[in-house]
C-alpha cells in the first residue's frame, strides 16, 4: 500500500487521458478499458453521519435536510460537540430530588450551548431549540405567487401552441377519430374541464406583501467593536448560511451533516466499477474493479545514475496480479488520439455513441524528454500464484528468456532492464521522463450472454515513467 | 399542478450562484442555501489552492470547474448530479466564457437534465415581491448597478466599477503597512497606541486581511467621512488587537478601521464612486422612471454587509444628489431603501430559488437534447440562436 502515498513514478494512460499511478485506476471488465475517477460517473450511494456511524436511507436524509438527527457541530470551531449531564434540583423548588440536565458542549474549544442562552435539556436526546428563519411566511406567499404566476404562463404557451392553425381545424378530423369528451363539452357551450383542478383565472393569483422601502436604514452603532472575540468570523458566519451570526453571543449549533459513500459507474457500459457496501462501518466493497487487480504492475527496480546525452540502464518489476497467463510486449507511445477513433469505430458499429459531443480531455503537463531502449522479444509473465509465495522450491525456470531483457524472475514477477537516454539540451533540475506503450494479454473470465468462454484480448496502455531529478548529471 | 406535485418535489432543482469569493449552492424551493463555501479548489494539476475565478484559459476552467462541482455534489447537496436540473444565476456581464464553460462542464461531465441561467439583478426582485426597483450588487471584485422597471431590465443604463471587497481588502493592506511605516519613523508620541511590528504585512495571506476586514472594520458616517477626505483626523475611534495566532499580535489603529471602506465612497475625478454610480444610472433611465427607481432601492451582495453601510450610502445619496453637478438634471427628492429578508449575500440565491421551484424552470430551461443539437448556450448576442433574428432572417 505504500505505493498510496509515494510520489507517483509510474503513470498510466487512462481512457480519458489523464495520467494517474495505477491505485487510482479502475479496469472495466466490460469495455476492456481503463477508467479513472475522471471519467467514471459518480453517484450517491448512501448517507451517513460520520460521527454516530448512523446510516439513512436517501429519501429520509433529503427530509432531514442531509443533516444527523442527534449530533451537532460547534458553530465555533466545527468540532462535534458532545451532551453533557449536570445533576441539580429543579428550579421551582417544590421538588427537592434533583434531576438531571443536560447540555452542549464543546471538548475542542469549550464552547457550550449556556454560552448562547439555550436552556438546558431534561432528556440526553433532548429536543434541542431549531432556529426558524424569520419571515418565513412572507417568503412562503412569495413563493406561492410566482408558482401560480408561472402556471399561468405555461398555461397562455399551451392554449397558443394549440390555437395555431394547424390544431385549430380539429373538428373536421371528429368524424375520423371519434368526437373527444372535451368537444363535447365545447359544443354543448359548457365551459372545458380544469385539468388539474385548480381555476387559473385572474382572480386566483395570490394577494402578497411586496417590500417596503424604508428612509432609515440601520445606522451605524455607535459602539465600535474593539473585543475581537466576541464577532464572528466569515467562516463562522457561513456554516449556518440562514443565520449567519455576526455575534458570538448569536451562534447556534447546527446538526452535523451527512458523509456519503460513492459508487462509481463506466460512462459507457453503465456497469459499476466501484460499489461500496452500505453499511457505513465496513470499508470493503461490493464491486471494486480497481486496475491493480487486472494488469501487470510496473514499479522502479533500480537503475544507474543518468547523464545527459549517454544511455543508462534502468530495471522495471512488472507483476502479474491475474489467475492467467500472459505475454508482454513493448513499443513506444501510441497516440492517444488515434487509439480513440479506432474506439470510437468500433463503438459505433455496435453501440449507438451516447454523448455527442467530445469530453474535453484533461489538461496534462508532461513532457517526454527521456528517449528509452526497448527490449524487441515479448516477455512471459506467469499467473499469480498465492501457495507459490511460500514455496521457494516451486520457482521453476522453465521459460526461454533472453538474459539481456529478463534478469530477475519470480512466481508472477519478473524484471525488465531498458536502456534510457537523456535527451540534450534538459536541465539539470528538470525530470526526466520517458514513456512506452505495453501490450498484454487479458483474458475476460466474466461471462457474458454471448459468450460462455473466457475471452483472450490484446490490451495496451501508455505508461510514463518519471525519475527524480537529483540523478540527473550534466557531464561536460 | 396537484397531480404533478409528487413527481416534481421529489427532485428539486439545484441553485448556484458562483461569486468571485463565495459560492452559494442549495435547493429550489428552500429559503436559504444549504452552504456558502469559497469558490476555490486544490488544483488537481498543480496541487495549489486555486480561485476558480482565476482561471487561465477555458481549458483550465473547465479543469476548475470539474473539480469544484464534483464538491458542490458530493460534500454539500449529496445528490447524484446526473438527470437533475440546475439553476444558475448570474450577473447578466459575466463573461460569456464562463457561462459557456459551466454548461460544458454541466451538461457533459455531469450529465444534468436541463440548465436555466437566470440574470441575478432580475432575479433578486422575486425574494421581495417587487417588480420596480435599481439593484446595486457590490461583490467582491466589483460593484454593478442595474435598475429593474416593471420586470424588465434597464440594460443600458447598467453601471459597474471595480470597487468592492477586493478594493475594500487592498486598501486595507495599504492603509495598515502605511500605519506601521508611520511608526517607525516617527517613534514619540503615536508610538504610545502602536508598536512597531516585525511582520512583514506584505505578506499577510488574503483570508487574514478579509478577516481583519470583517471584524475590525466599519462604514463610517458621511460627516466623518467628508472630514476625513478634507483631511481633517477627527477623533479617532478605538484600535483593536488582532490576534495572528500564538502570541502574535497585530493592533489595528482606529483610523484604519475607519478608512478601509472609503475607497468604495471616494469621490475622485472620475466621479466614480459608488452613489455616483447610482446616480448615473437612474440618469440613463427615462424620465418618468426615476422617481420609481430611487424610491426602491435593493442593495445585494456580501460587500453590503459590512456595518454602517447602506446608512453611509443613503446618506452620500441625499448629499450627493444636491450637488451642483446633479441638481439641474435630477429632480428628486429622496431615496429609500429595501431591507431584505435574507442576508445580503444569499439575496440572489433567494430569488433563483423561488423562480427555480415554479413551472417557469421546465419551460425556459435549456434541456440536455437541445445543448447537444446547438452545441452551444442560446444568448441573445449569438446570432445563431438569437430568435428575434432568426424570425427576421425568414420574414425577408
Amino acid at each position: 500500500m505504500s505505493y498510496l502515498i509515494q510520489k507517483e513514478y509510474v503513470k498510466y494512460e487512462c481512457t480519458c487521458g489523464s495520467l494517474k499511478p495505477i491505485s487510482k485506476l479502475y479496469f472495466c471488465r466490460h469495455c476492456l478499458e481503463l477508467r479513472c475517477g475522471y471519467c467514471v460517473c459518480h453517484e450517491v450511494d448512501s448517507h451517513y453521519c460520520s460521527n454516530c456511524m448512523e446510516h439513512l436511507p436517501s429519501a429520509e436524509a433529503k427530509f432531514r435536510k442531509n443533516r444527523c438527527n442527534t449530533c451537532f457541530d460547534c458553530p465555533n470551531c466545527f468540532h462535534t460537540l458532545s451532551v453533557r449531564a449536570t445533576t441539580r434540583s429543579a428550579e421551582d423548588g417544590n421538588t427537592k430530588t434533583p434531576t438531571k440536565h443536560y447540555y452542549l458542549a464543546c471538548f475542542f474549544c469549550r464552547w457550550t450551548s449556556r454560552d448562547v442562552g439555550i436552556p438546558d435539556q431534561t432528556t440526553g436526546t433532548g429536543n434541542w431549540p431549531v432556529k426558524e428563519l424569520p419571515f418565513q411566511e412572507t417568503l412562503n406567499s412569495y413563493l406561492e405567487y410566482y408558482k401560480v404566476l408561472a402556471m399561468r404562463e405555461r398555461n397562455l404557451k399551451e392554449k397558443k401552441t394549440y390555437s395555431s392553425p394547424l390544431i385549430r381545424g380539429y373538428s373536421s378530423f371528429s368524424e375520423k377519430f371519434g368526437l373527444t369528451s372535451m368537444i363535447a363539452r365545447k359544443r354543448a357551450g359548457l365551459p372545458p374541464l380544469s385539468l388539474g383542478g385548480k381555476e387559473n383565472t385572474q382572480s386566483s393569483l395570490p394577494k402578497i406583501v411586496p417590500s417596503v422601502a424604508v428612509d432609515d436604514v440601520e445606522p451605524l452603532p455607535d459602539t465600535y467593536f474593539t473585543d475581537l472575540t466576541k464577532i464572528t468570523t466569515l467562516s463562522q458566519r457561513h456554516s449556518y448560511p440562514m443565520l449567519q451570526a455576526e455575534t458570538i453571543t448569536s451562534l447556534h449549533p447546527q446538526h452535523r451533516h451527512f458523509y456519503i459513500k460513492c459508487s462509481l459507474r463506466c460512462r459507457r457500459c453503465e456497469h459499476n466499477v466501484s460499489k461500496p457496501e452500505y453499511n457505513p462501518g465496513s470499508i470493503k466493497f461490493k464491486i471494486q474493479l480497481a486496475a491493480y487487480y487486472h494488469m501487470p504492475e510496473v514499479r522502479i527496480m533500480t537503475f544507474e545514475p543518468l547523464k545527459i546525452g549517454k544511455p543508462s540502464e534502468i530495471i522495471l518489476k512488472i507483476t502479474n496480479p491475474t489467475q492467467h497467463l500472459t505475454s508482454l510486449q513493448f513499443g513506444s507511445l501510441i497516440n492517444s488520439e488515434e487509439r480513440k477513433n479506432l474506439k470510437t469505430e468500433e463503438i459505433s458499429e455496435t453501440k449507438k455513441e451516447k454523448l455527442p459531443l467530445e469530453l474535453p480531455r484533461p489538461i496534462r503537463n508532461l513532457q517526454i524528454n527521456t528517449d528509452v531502449e526497448l527490449p524487441q522479444c515479448s516477455v512471459i509473465l506467469p499467473p499469480r500464484d498465492d501457495a507459490a509465495e511460500y514455496d521457494d522450491s516451486a520457482d521453476t525456470h522453465n521459460f526461454q528468456d533472453d538474459t539481456k531483457v529478463v534478469v530477475w524472475r519470480k512466481g508472477n514477477k519478473v524484471a525488465v532492464k531498458m536502456k534510457i537516454t537523456p535527451q540534450n539540451g534538459m536541465e539539470g533540475g528538470e525530470e526526466s521522463i520517458f514513456g512506452f506503450s505495453m501490450e498484454y494479454g487479458y483474458v475476460n473470465t466474466m461471462p457474458t450472454l454471448e459468450q460462455k468462454q473466457p475471452l483472450r484480448a490484446e490490451i495496451q496502455v501508455n505508461l510514463f515513467i518519471s525519475r527524480a531529478t537529483y540523478h540527473l548529471r550534466r557531464i561536460n | 399542478m396537484s397531480i404533478y406535485d409528487g413527481l416534481t418535489a421529489g427532485k428539486p432543482a439545484v441553485v448556484v450562484d458562483f461569486g468571485a469569493r463565495y459560492t452559494k449552492f442549495g435547493f429550489a424551493g428552500e429559503f436559504s442555501p444549504r452552504c456558502i463555501i469559497p469558490t476555490q479548489v486544490i488544483c488537481p494539476s498543480s496541487r495549489k489552492l486555486r480561485w476558480v475565478f482565476d482561471y487561465e484559459d477555458e481549458a483550465d476552467l473547465y479543469a476548475l470547474l470539474v473539480t469544484f462541482i464534483h464538491k458542490l455534489y458530493f460534500r454539500h447537496a449529496l445528490v447524484s448530479p446526473k438527470d437533475r436540473d440546475v439553476v444558475v444565476i448570474e450577473s447578466i456581464l459575466s463573461p460569456t466564457k464562463f457561462r459557456d464553460t459551466v454548461a460544458k462542464v454541466l451538461f457533459l461531465h455531469y450529465e444534468v437534465s436541463s440548465l436555466l441561467y437566470l440574470p441575478s439583478h432580475l432575479i433578486v426582485l422575486a425574494g421581495l415581491g417587487l417588480s420596480t426597483a435599481l439593484v446595486v450588487d457590490v461583490g467582491y471584485s466589483e460593484s454593478q448597478v442595474i435598475p429593474v422597471y416593471e420586470g424588465v431590465p434597464i440594460l443600458n443604463a447598467w453601471q459597474a466599477q471595480p470597487i468592492g471587497s477586493k478594493a475594500v481588502e487592498e486598501r486595507l493592506r495599504k492603509n495598515l503597512k502605511e500605519a506601521y511605516e508611520e511608526i517607525k519613523n516617527a517613534g514619540g508620541d503615536a508610538s504610545r497606541v502602536l508598536k512597531p511590528i516585525d511582520l512583514d504585512l506584505e505578506t499577510l495571506p488574503d483570508h487574514v486581511i478579509e478577516d481583519i476586514k470583517v471584524r475590525t472594520c466599519f462604514v463610517t458616517t458621511y460627516e466623518r467621512g467628508k472630514a476625513m477626505a478634507d483631511g481633517i483626523r477627527p477623533p479617532q475611534p478605538p484600535f483593536a488587537d488582532y490576534r495572528l495566532g500564538g502570541y502574535s499580535v497585530l493592533r489595528i489603529p482606529g483610523e484604519v478601521r475607519e478608512a478601509t471602506y472609503e475607497v468604495v465612497f471616494e469621490r475622485d475625478n472620475e466621479q466614480s464612486s459608488l452613489a455616483n454610480l447610482i446616480l448615473e444610472s437612474i440618469l440613463k433611465c427615462g424620465i418618468d422612471t426615476r422617481r420609481a427607481l430611487a424610491e426602491n432601492l435593493v442593495i445585494v451582495g456580501g460587500t453590503s454587509m459590512a456595518p454602517g453601510f447602506k446608512s453611509r450610502l443613503i446618506s452620500e445619496l441625499r448629499r450627493l444628489v444636491k450637488d451642483n453637478f446633479y441638481k439641474p438634471k435630477l429632480y428628486i427628492s429622496n431615496f429609500k431603501m429595501h431591507v431584505p429578508l435574507v442576508k445580503e449575500n444569499v439575496a440572489s440565491w433567494l430569488g433563483g430559488s423561488i423562480f427555480g421551484a415554479t413551472d417557469m424552470l421546465p419551460l425556459r430551461a435549456l434541456t440536455k437534447e437541445k445543448y447537444f443539437t446547438l452545441k452551444t448556450v442560446p444568448d441573445w448576442c449569438n446570432l445563431a440562436t438569437n430568435e428575434l433574428y432568426l424570425s427576421k432572417l425568414t420574414l425577408s
